[in-house]
């Protein structure tokens, strides 16, 4: 009788030892298809590591319930202080001065457009400092993923326009990127968690043979609004919500009217934080595709004391991009907004990071993705403004394969859109930061006033 | 150690140099599988070396005084005690979390932690060891007095994770037989079947979930409807793949060891009704429910239907929950459930003839195809919220393919001719296989080993059953 069956066995043998020509044989070192370190590993029963020192704070980082506070703090990079005109405007909203709002607006991409990331560092924000309300919405969803936290948002009849899609010639976009236009019936409808709300501002634009619209809450009209004017210019009207209501209609009455977005609004002290979002957008966006002027005209209008200029992922697919005008268009941006405000505080912020397998299945990050981040980098400083490294707060290369193999899952299966759990985390990376740039802008202050004060003379607060 | 990586090939070789010399020798040859079964075990977690013999050891012992009782009453004291200890078994280690969830809920107090989670789906040993204790108070099978016998069967380590659950009466003749041998054809055959569950676990099922699946189901208002749709198909051919390459590797692997395991899968997407598609699919644990739940259910044999239809409800409904504790895997027992009832009242008010081929064969093939992948968006969405963005991204009635390239176009392609490809043409193969000689099937497996290595870049993942 035979002691093991022969053929199986004779196939068995042939294969092992084509599997291990590659490693005698150096022209076939690319034909590995067993790591013989595995050999020893079938051995091992080390139990599997639930709670090794190296990873807890990687665990408490990713686990989305945690406390804010509990966040490992990567700090921003602002060694000329160009955030301090934001800060001063918190600590005046901080110390409660009667109506001291904080406006920040945050233009990004599709995590932006879907609110993810700005929804929580908002909502944590206002629960900090105050709530001033839900800020900029557009008029209806350009897409699916378009989104605002606590806002349900449904618009029908209109001709949507996103900049990211350059359809409109004159670049005018209105605060938001989007520009509607609709004739007699076109409306939008909002349906506001929060009733406190107090004022709504629509923006639209004033035009030779413009229409009319009225806003309406609760099913009663809040007023008309006739947009026909001699020449084109931006146009805002604002109406006051009466208490308590939290349903808002926007319909066109007239002829065609062209508008940008509506505005929630609360008295204050408290933070406005509007997301500004655009599927696909990229650094041109804001540099090309917007008009200049007009775009400069809604900045005044709004008057943000922080602008976050969040792009990066959909350009880097695109190398020689980066490498020839990521950095001049990043310039652009921040001219446009400084020609625009002065004196308002400009936020780069990287996008988080991108991942992609390689031939093992390994999920690494994108090689352009490092390269966007030291030109995003060293534009931040030769225009004074800050920096925050999202992709390195997230913990650098390699990220998105960590966060996709987390459970709960943190990023999607195309390893760039972060799932609600791991846009929590960011947003909470990015407050962390901000908050700490903040206490930091605090102390420096009190310094400052102990450094100009004689001696024994007591600071006043 | 999951079935497709190399640790567990590198595990197998070792079991088959190991048990075939030994082979000839009864004992030893139940000590080494018994051995191979409780390392694969082990590398799990240590803690299954405690559990897997106690409980296996318990049951044997009911099993034993099953067939020496004669009064009913403590026959089946007995056997409900063997369900408890399985059930509880179950009910530990994977519905414990989910039930201190709900009443940390209720009570508004915090739940406490519950530390006894353990990463294999001990559900498949469970439902193993029921099938043997039943079986044996039914009188349908015989107690071994062979302990050694007993564990190496009901723990036999390739159907440890996701099946095919086996009835343990008819492992232990395979394993207690004399002259056990490895025939050249059978051997071909084991090697292909493993063969071909990695192509399908590697070039089908984890291209599709990595490349579609679950992007779609990740992020759904991204999608197009069109695309979701898509994506939904692209599920119901993936967790086909995923799951028969399991099963594939797992027949395989025991072939090798010259283990006979029933199959558990017949082109489940040409079924013509719900009843047939459970014909078709996990047909050992089709099987299992029917023999070992739906027969025990009372009103089985009355004269009014409403208890057929009820029971089949009900079966599915605890099939469903036996995937896990949500109410997203209720709904999808409850909708084959009543696709089962329906098809049942159908087949009672049309005579239950034979349909027609033709178009109309078409027709039911693709009715059934549409149900059962509606019901698969409620098994694959993690909460019942995702399931109903899935459903409103196909309701919006959007259309584009931008984010269906070419390769997944081609895949998909693939992985349905695959699945209509004949089974006497896949017999064919296997024969055609299995008769070349020894060095060109090293050379092919070699070949495919590359070619898999290249083209399915995605690692090692998880098979999707074995979390159940």
């Amino acid at each position: 009788m035979r002691i093991l069956p022969p053929k199986p066995t004779l196939v068995i043998l042939t294969l092992v030892a084509l599997m291990k020509a590659p490693d005698a044989m150096p022209a076939f070192k690319n034909y590995k298809v067993l790591d013989w370190q595995t050999i020893p590993a079938v051995l091992d029963f080390a139990p599997r590591k639930t709670s090794a020192v190296p990873i807890e704070d990687e665990q408490l980082r990713m686990h989305p319930d945690k406390d804010a506070a509990s966040y490992k703090i990567f700090r921003l990079s602002d060694p000329t202080h160009a955030l301090d005109h934001f800060y001063e405007a918190l600590q005046r909203t901080e110390t409660r001065w009667p109506g001291a709002i904080t406006r920040i607006v945050h233009y990004g991409d599709s995590p932006t457009t879907a609110d993810l990331i700005t929804g929580d560092a908002r909502g944590l924000l206002q629960s900090r400092f105050g709530d001033a309300g839900h800020g900029f919405c557009l008029l209806a969803k350009p897409w699916a993923w378009y989104g605002h936290n606590g806002v349900d948002l449904s618009g029908d009849g209109w001709t949507i326009d996103p900049a990211s899609m350059s359809k409109v010639k004159d670049g005018f976009y209105g605060l938001g990127g989007v520009s509607f236009r609709g004739n007699a019936g076109a409306r939008s409808n909002f349906v506001l968690k929060d009733p406190s709300h107090t004022r709504l501002e629509v923006s639209y634009l004033r035009q030779p043979g413009g229409g009319s619209f009225e806003v309406g809450a609760e099913g009663r009209t809040l007023g008309s609004v006739e947009t026909q004017a001699p020449a084109v210019e931006p146009g805002y009207v604002a109406f006051a919500i009466p208490p308590g209501a939290r349903r808002f209609q926007l319909r066109v009455t007239a002829g065609q009217v062209r508008a940008f977005g509506v505005s929630f609004e609360k008295p204050g002290p408290g933070v406005e934080y509007d997301s500004l979002g655009l599927n696909g957008a990229y650094v041109s966006v804001l540099a090309r595709m917007f008009d200049a002027r007009h775009w400069g005209r809604q900045l005044r209008q709004f008057q943000p004391d922080l602008v976050i200029i969040n792009y990066g992922t959909n350009e880097s697919a695109y190398a020689a991009f980066i490498d020839q005008s990521y950095g001049k268009e990043l310039k652009e941006i921040v001219r446009r907004v400084r020609a625009a405000l002065p004196e308002t505080s400009i936020l780069m912020m990287r996008p988080m990071d991108r991942g992609q397998r390689d031939s093992s299945g390994t999920i690494g990050t994108m090689p352009t993705i490092p390269k966007l981040v030291t030109i995003q980098q060293k534009t931040a400083m030769e225009t004074n403004c800050a920096f925050f490294n999202t992709f390195l707060a997230m913990g650098g290369p390699g990220t998105m394969g960590l966060w996709y193999q987390a459970e709960p899952r943190l990023v999607g299966g195309d390893f760039i859109h972060p799932m609600p759990a791991g846009a929590k985390i960011v947003g909470n990376l990015l407050y962390q930061a901000l908050f700490d740039g903040y206490s930091q802008f605090k102390l420096r202050r009190v310094q400052e006033r102990f450094a100009k004060a004689p001696q024994g003379e007591v600071v006043p607060k | 150690m999951v079935l497709s990586s190399s640790a567990y090939f590198i595990f197998l070789v070792g079991a088959f140099f190991l048990y075939w010399p030994v082979a000839r020798f009864r004992a030893l040859a139940l000590a080494v599988i018994l051995f191979a079964n409780y390392f694969f075990y082990a590398k799990w977690d240590l803690f299954y070396l405690a559990l897997i013999p106690t409980a296996s050891t318990c049951d044997f012992l009911i099993a034993l005084g099953l067939q020496r009782a004669k009064e009913q009453g403590l026959r089946r004291a007995l056997v409900s005690l063997s369900v408890l200890l399985n059930l509880g078994i179950l009910a530990s280690f994977k519905y414990m979390p989910f039930f201190l969830e709900n009443v940390s809920r209720l009570s508004g107090r915090t739940a406490p932690e519950w530390h006894w989670i353990f990463p294999l789906g001990i559900s498949f040993y469970a439902f193993q060891s029921l099938t043997y204790t039943i079986d044996v108070y039914r009188r349908d099978a015989q107690a071994t007095s062979s302990y050694l016998a007993y564990l190496a069967s009901v723990s036999f380590f390739p159907t440890t994770l996701a099946g095919p659950i086996t009835r343990v009466a008819t492992l232990i003749p395979q394993f207690e037989k004399k002259d056990k041998a490895l025939s050249s054809a059978d051997g071909g055959k084991a090697l292909f079947l493993i063969a071909l569950g990695l192509t399908k676990k590697l070039l089908i099922a984890d291209y599709l979930a990595d490349n579609l699946v679950n992007r779609v189901f990740d992020l759904p208002k991204l999608y197009t409807g069109a695309e979701t749709l898509i994506a939904v198909y692209a599920y119901a051919l993936q967790l086909y793949y995923d799951f028969s390459a399991y099963t594939d590797i797992a027949i395989g692997s025991a072939l090798l060891l010259g283990i006979k395991l029933p199959p558990n899968f017949n082109m489940p997407y040409a079924a013509e009704n719900i009843a047939d598609f459970w014909r078709r699919w996990h047909i050992s644990l089709s099987n299992w429910l029917r023999d070992y739940l739906y027969f025990s259910l009372p009103g089985l044999r009355s004269k009014w239907k409403v208890f057929t239809y009820s029971n089949l409800i009900l079966t599915m409904l605890l099939g469903g929950l036996w995937h896990g504790a949500s109410w997203n895997f209720v709904i999808w027992g409850l909708l084959h459930g009543v696709g089962l009832a329906a098809t049942r009242a159908w087949q009672g008010f049309a005579g239950g003839a034979k349909g027609d081929g033709g178009w109309r064969r078409i027709a039911r093939i693709f009715l059934t195809v549409q149900f059962v992948c509606f019901a698969w968006i409620f098994f694959r969405s993690p909460t019942l919220d995702a399931a109903l963005a899935i459903l409103g991204r196909i309701g919006s009635l959007t259309v584009s393919f931008e984010n269906i390239p070419a390769p997944v176009a081609m895949v998909l392609a693939i992985a349905v001719a695959a699945h209509y490809f004949p089974l006497k043409w896949h017999g064919w193969v296997v024969d055609r296989f299995a008769a070349t000689p020894f060095y060109a099937q090293a050379v092919a497996l070699m070949l495919l080993a590359v070619a898999l290595q290249y083209v399915a870049a995605s690692g090692v993942a998880p098979f999707i059953y074995t979390k159940f």
